[in-house]
């Protein structure tokens, strides 16, 4: 009976991490999708995104710009800005590694261009360690009451609301993207026939471009939402996160973002409800399970395509 | 004078060449069809002129351009376009956004181009919101065709358009292809079962094991009793 007590609270956990997954997933699906290979560098782009926002934070602060909390919020508005600049940057480094080196090795096919995503993983962990050590670090160190619902159960902090609210507005952003803009229905092609995208006169380099910078923009914001609920980041934040991404990928069916979308949602509710079973130290295990049950289901996934 | 001159061209996948010395040519506003068995060359041929394979050897002109070695999204800014044999149009994108995704390095206002589009095809007039994956073969050939149309080439390239159909829809698609010629446009097809498709040429080729066997009009091919026998089924 206490178990289920808490399973409401669970629930609220669980759209929380779910959205912050959510977000990492779209990403790895685009790139999956559109390059043709499965992006083991996303998760590092995620904590890119979040040592970019910390450093900015941390300029601003020096610097004098006001950052005194927005009402019930934990951060105020050189946060806010250092959040928007580090989705930006993130983007541009992400640009510059595809021209460096993924764009080198388009041709090379798929294998090469996972293994070499790996290499981009281990390095830019690396070289967040160096710049900033292993150890944690805070974006802010105040505590936040969080609100009691009565009514449902449940209490939540306002950080979280604004971490699931910020989830919602860029899942419609890039809803309409996909579907409404010249840009976003190019990514569908070229997602759909790589080939004939190019025979038909796509520019699919400048879709490439577009895939990394939305892909990277919203990893970036992943990793500095789960900063924020987490209070502190470190190096191995996103690669922590990234067996759960990419199960939600997986179930969600590969290369499909909408799919990315609900999959996340399901490992990030399913992961915390299983706490309420069974140990916290089994949450990776969830996502993993869940994630072969599927592919031994139906390997193409939730929404996945038939073909 | 020829709109596509292609000189002698070897090619082929790797080191594996497909086609050995290869020439053929499209006038101005022609219909010219190349016929040939299973496995001839002749989807290799299309995607050699339209830039997705190197010729080893050899040379092709389009239009006053050299365009030997370029690439097709150079190519298709030319005037030229291409509808592959298979795979030929976005599946999961609707009709109108296809024919979108056709007009992609126009940044004018192209509506008038799919209202033109609409009407040489109303089938597909009717089902613009439709996503292409559900639509029948027909349907995708004359999505793939008006996709291929939308930056008024001058020439376009259609991969066995009726092969998969049945016969009274290849019909359909070959009178298409007839009003599409009759705006102007040159088109050069390839096919393998090719009666209907030579009776509305002005010229056609013959390739087999990757040669060129017969170039002459449509109409003498067809009377040709050898190619009759070898490649038009008796
Ligand atoms: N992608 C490919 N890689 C290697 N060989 C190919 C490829 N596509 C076709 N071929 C080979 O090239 C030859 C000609 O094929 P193709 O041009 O498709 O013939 P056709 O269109 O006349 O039926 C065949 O022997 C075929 O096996
Ligand atoms: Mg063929």
């Amino acid at each position: 009976m206490t178990t289920l007590a808490h399973i409401p609270q669970l629930l609220v956990y669980g759209v929380i991490s779910g959205s912050i997954i959510s977000l990492g997933g779209i990403g790895v699906s685009l790139t999956y999708s559109i390059l043709g290979f499965s992006n083991f560098a996303h998760g590092d782009f995620m904590a890119l995104g979040a040592y970019i926002a910390l450093g900015l934070f941390t300029l601003f602060t020096g610097l004098g710009i006001p950052s005194a909390p927005f009402g019930p919020l934990s951060f105020g508005f050189g946060f806010i800005l250092a959040f928007i600049l580090a989705i930006g940057l993130t983007a541009l480094a992400v640009i510059i590694i595809d021209r460096l080196l993924f764009r080198q090795l388009r041709r090379s096919g798929p294998i090469i261009l996972m293994m070499s995503s790996i290499g981009v993983a281990l390095g830019l962990r690396n070289i967040l360690q160096f710049f900033w050590s292993p150890q944690p670090h805070y974006y802010s160190q105040a505590i936040q009451p969080a609100v009691s619902v009565t009514a449902l159960n449940i209490r939540i902090k306002p950080d979280q609301v604004f971490i699931i609210l910020v989830a919602i507005v860029l899942v419609v952003l890039v809803h309409a993207f996909m579907r409404y803009t010249k840009m976003g229905k190019a990514m569908r092609a070229m997602a759909d026939n790589a080939t004939l995208a190019q025979v038909t006169g796509i520019n699919t380099d400048r879709v490439i471009i577009w895939t990394w910078a939305i892909g990277a923009g919203l990893a970036a914001t992943a990793g500095i939402l789960a900063g924020i609920e987490n209070k502190f980041i470190t190096p191995e934040l996103g690669w922590q996160m990234l067996l759960s991404i990419f199960a939600g990928v997986v179930l969600g069916g590969i290369g499909n973002p909408y799919g990315a979308i609900l999959g996340g949602m399901v490992i990030g509710i399913s992961e915390e409800v299983s706490t309420a079973f069974i140990s916290t130290g089994y949450k990776p295990a969830v996502a993993f399970v869940i994630m072969i049950i599927m592919l031994l289901v139906k390997p193409t996934g939730l929404l996945g395509r038939k073909d | 004078m020829s709109l596509l001159t292609v000189e002698k061209v070897t090619s082929g996948y790797g080191d594996m060449e497909v086609l050995h010395d290869v020439s053929i040519e499209v006038k101005p506003q022609e219909i010219v069809t190349i016929i040939g068995p299973n496995g001839a060359g002749k989807s290799t041929l299309m995607k050699t002129i339209f830039g997705l394979l190197k010729p080893i050897l050899g040379q092709i002109q389009f239009a006053d351009h050299e365009i030997t070695s370029l690439s097709p999204d150079r190519i298709v800014r030319l005037g030229m376009a291409y509808v592959p044999q298979v795979e030929n149009v976005f599946p999961s994108l609707t009709v109108r956004e296809n024919l979108e995704m056709g007009a992609f390095i126009r940044n004018d206002d192209f509506s008038d181009r799919i209202s033109e589009m609409f009407e040489l095809f109303p089938v597909l007039g009717r089902r613009g919101r439709q996503q292409v994956g559900k639509m029948s073969g027909g349907e995708r050939q004359m999505v793939a065709m008006a996709r291929a149309l939308m930056l008024n080439p001058q020439l376009i390239l259609l991969d066995e358009p009726s092969a998969a159909l049945a016969p009274n829809l290849a019909e359909v698609i070959f009178e298409r292809i007839t009003a599409v010629n009759e705006t102007g446009v040159a088109i050069l097809i390839v096919e393998q079962n090719a009666k209907q498709s030579l009776s509305l040429s002005d010229r056609g080729y013959v390739l087999a094991g990757g040669r060129n066997r017969f170039a002459e009009t449509g109409e003498n091919l067809l009377a040709n009793e050898e190619i009759g026998q070898l490649y038009l089924g008796g």
